[in-house]
């Protein structure tokens, strides 16, 4: 019998080693807290999470079934307005908050799927936007619930007991660290359930060739809302956890486009339909939008002793660069696009598959 | 019984009639060759039956059940596959996982499928190839992968269009075999083709259309000694 590899494993040698080191990077990031009690550090590393979360679930619409939303702010914002509004005007606490955040999700993403799963290419993108820029404009002006462009402000979390004990009160921010990186891991496995079952079949065939897709038995409607209903459950829980850790939410941090167009670059920059994709993506982007947003180019600058901090340029750099942060971002974000078209990741694979054209004729692939 | 019938079928493109009143039957475990000028609404036809759009008029039997207004997955789940004149791969895809695609319509196991995947890569002779994205494939290759993946979703009425189109003599004498393969094990065809001589060595009955309408229906010396035919499409190339 001939043996032949699985998508999933390439092959023995290289899976151990790559389950050896992700167990040794999640118990390092378990430890994590213990040792490292920088509040600004953790926030990082929180960030940092909540982005896995946020691309790992439009990967598995975008990435693995090929229908590109940006609008998914709406999943976003819908969870985060929900558990919001339950923890702060009704009393019920975020833990219980997020199903009702699940739930409406659920209900939105039908009816967004039911309208724009009918359009192919550029009008499902432009479709996505379009509903989710109804979601901003209904929250801004539905005052009495979402309290407007005003916002909501959360004044406190109620601690989180089991049995009467205090497991947490949430002062600090390392509770928030392991809720975001279960969460994170939580996103990672569900990718790779999908991946590795008939849905994930499905899905890449969807993305690949629709009307192929359709003649060899796939119900596209069907296999469309799954996708949709996954992808939106977790931004959904990517919005509940930035509304209740930020503490503050109003409709242009949660519902804006910039949010869905940030959610889609963090696949476009790790790699689109992989598993770690979205995981390398967030390690791109958000320590570089930090970086560009604490102006700590400007500080290195000033480090290297090219240029004085009170020299004209200096002033200059220091005024300018800080809040020309989103420009240089976005060129970064292009350039990145330009060299690597199958993101980090994609790249990351070319080169090492180049390594192996000698070794194996067939596995050469351009 | 007849496995297919196709009853009065016309599809309008705003004024053109691509298909036009075309009637035959088909029985089972025969291959109906199915051929006509470019233009001539083959290709057509075959996305009314499977269910790509619905006849603008007339009736589609499979197995005595109406199939119109059926979408393409029901279709092919009630056991009618067809494959693409322009070849549709799932580029990214592996060879293999094409198949799977292919086989799932018919398990949700993905080991089940594999097997059954691997089995109809084997009769189309892409072993070597199961590892390879499909989208790299020569077109040699991507052609039998097109055969391969609609075997396995285990149709009893199979749907060619054009399988040999491009293809060398030894590839086109290789997709030959394979339909004349699987007509042994039982599985219907209906085969658009343009090579005349691969249509009337492999035709049990061959329908002829011309603009749409049904010129010619028979055997394929009656074809052959048709004048019709002869003039209107023969002619084309002996004139
Ligand atoms: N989707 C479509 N819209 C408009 N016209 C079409 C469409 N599909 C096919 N046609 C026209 O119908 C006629 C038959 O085409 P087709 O069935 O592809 O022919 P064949 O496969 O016999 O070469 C052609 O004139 C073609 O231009
Ligand atoms: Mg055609």
């Amino acid at each position: 019998m001939r043996t032949f590899r699985t998508p999933c494993a390439n092959n023995n040698g290289f899976s151990t080693v790559a389950a050896v080191t992700a167990l040794l990077i999640l118990v390092a990031l378990f430890l994590f807290p213990r040792f490292v009690e920088s509040p600004y550090t953790l926030h990082i590393m929180i960030l940092f999470f909540l982005s896995t979360i946020m691309g790992g679930s439009w990967n598995i619409l975008g990435g693995y079934t090929g229908q590109y939303s940006v609008g998914h702010a709406a999943y976003f914002g819908a969870g985060a307005y929900t558990t919001m509004i339950l923890m702060q005007y009704k009393q019920v606490p975020p833990w219980y908050g997020i199903w009702g955040g699940i739930a409406i999700v659920v209900v939105v993403a039908l009816f967004i799927g039911s309208i724009c799963f009918r359009l192919r290419g550029p009008y499902f993108v432009l479709a996505s936007i379009a509903v989710a820029e109804i979601m901003r404009l209904t929250a801004m002006n539905l005052k009495d619930l979402t309290n407007g462009a005003e916002g909501i402000l959360a004044t406190e979390i109620p601690p989180f007991t089991m049995g009467g004990t205090v497991i947490t009160d949430f002062l600090t921010k390392v509770p928030f660290y392991y809720i975001g990186l279960v969460l994170a891991i939580l996103t990672i496995i569900v990718t790779w359930l999908v991946q590795n079952s008939k849905l994930g079949y499905c899905f890449q065939a969807i993305r690949e060739d629709q009307d192929a897709a359709h003649s060899l038995g796939i119900n596209l409607t069907i296999y469309k809302n799954i996708a949709l209903i996954i992808s939106a459950v977790f931004t959904s829980l990517a919005g509940s956890f930035y509304a209740v850790y930020i503490g503050f939410i109003d409709p242009p941090t949660v519902l804006a486009l910039d949010i869905s167009v940030q959610i889609v670059l963090i696949c476009i920059i790790g790699g689109i339909g992989t598993i770690y994709g979205p995981v390398v993506g967030s390690l791109v982007l958000v320590p570089l939008s930090e970086a560009l947003r604490s102006n700590l180019i400007a500080q290195a600058i000033f480090k290297t002793g090219m240029v004085s901090e009170e020299s004209g340029i200096g002033v200059f750099l220091k005024d300018h660069l800080a809040h020309a942060h989103a420009l240089i971002y976005g060129i970064l974000v292009v350039i990145v696009i330009l060299f690597m078209p199958d993101g980090v990741l994609g790249f990351i694979k070319k080169l090492t598959a180049k390594k192996a054209v000698t070794g194996d004729r067939l596995t050469v692939t351009e | 019984m007849a496995i297919l019938e196709i009853k009065h079928v016309s599809k309008f493109f705003g004024g053109l009639a691509a298909n036009s009143d075309v009637s035959f039957e088909m029985g089972e475990g025969m291959i109906m060759g199915l051929i006509g000028p470019n233009g001539a609404g083959k290709t057509t036809l075959f996305n009314c039956i499977t269910g790509y759009y619905p006849p603008s008029r007339g009736e589609i039997l499979f197995k005595g059940e109406r199939m119109n207004g059926l979408q393409p997955d029901r279709v092919c789940k009630l056991g009618m596959a067809r494959t693409w004149q322009k070849v549709r791969p799932l580029a990214k895809m592996t060879v293999l996982d094409n198949v799977m695609v292919g086989a799932l319509c018919r398990t949700n196991s993905l080991k089940v499928a594999r097997e059954m995947a691997m089995e109809q890569i084997r009769v189309v002779r892409l072993d070597l190839r199961i590892n390879f994205p499909a989208g790299g494939l020569p077109i040699g290759e991507r052609k039998k992968l097109e055969v391969a993946r609609v075997l396995a979703t285990q149709p009893q009425l199979l749907l060619l269009d054009e399988v040999m189109g491009g293809l060398n003599p030894a590839e086109s004498e290789e997709i030959i075999r394979l339909i004349l393969d699987i007509k042994r094990r039982g599985i219907t065809q209906m085969v658009i083709e343009h090579d005349m001589k691969a249509i009337m060595r492999i035709s049990d009955r061959i329908v002829v259309l011309n603009s749409g309408e049904k010129l010619a229906e028979g055997t394929p010396e009656e074809i052959v000694n048709n004048r019709d035919v002869v003039t209107a499409y023969l002619g084309e190339y002996h004139a």
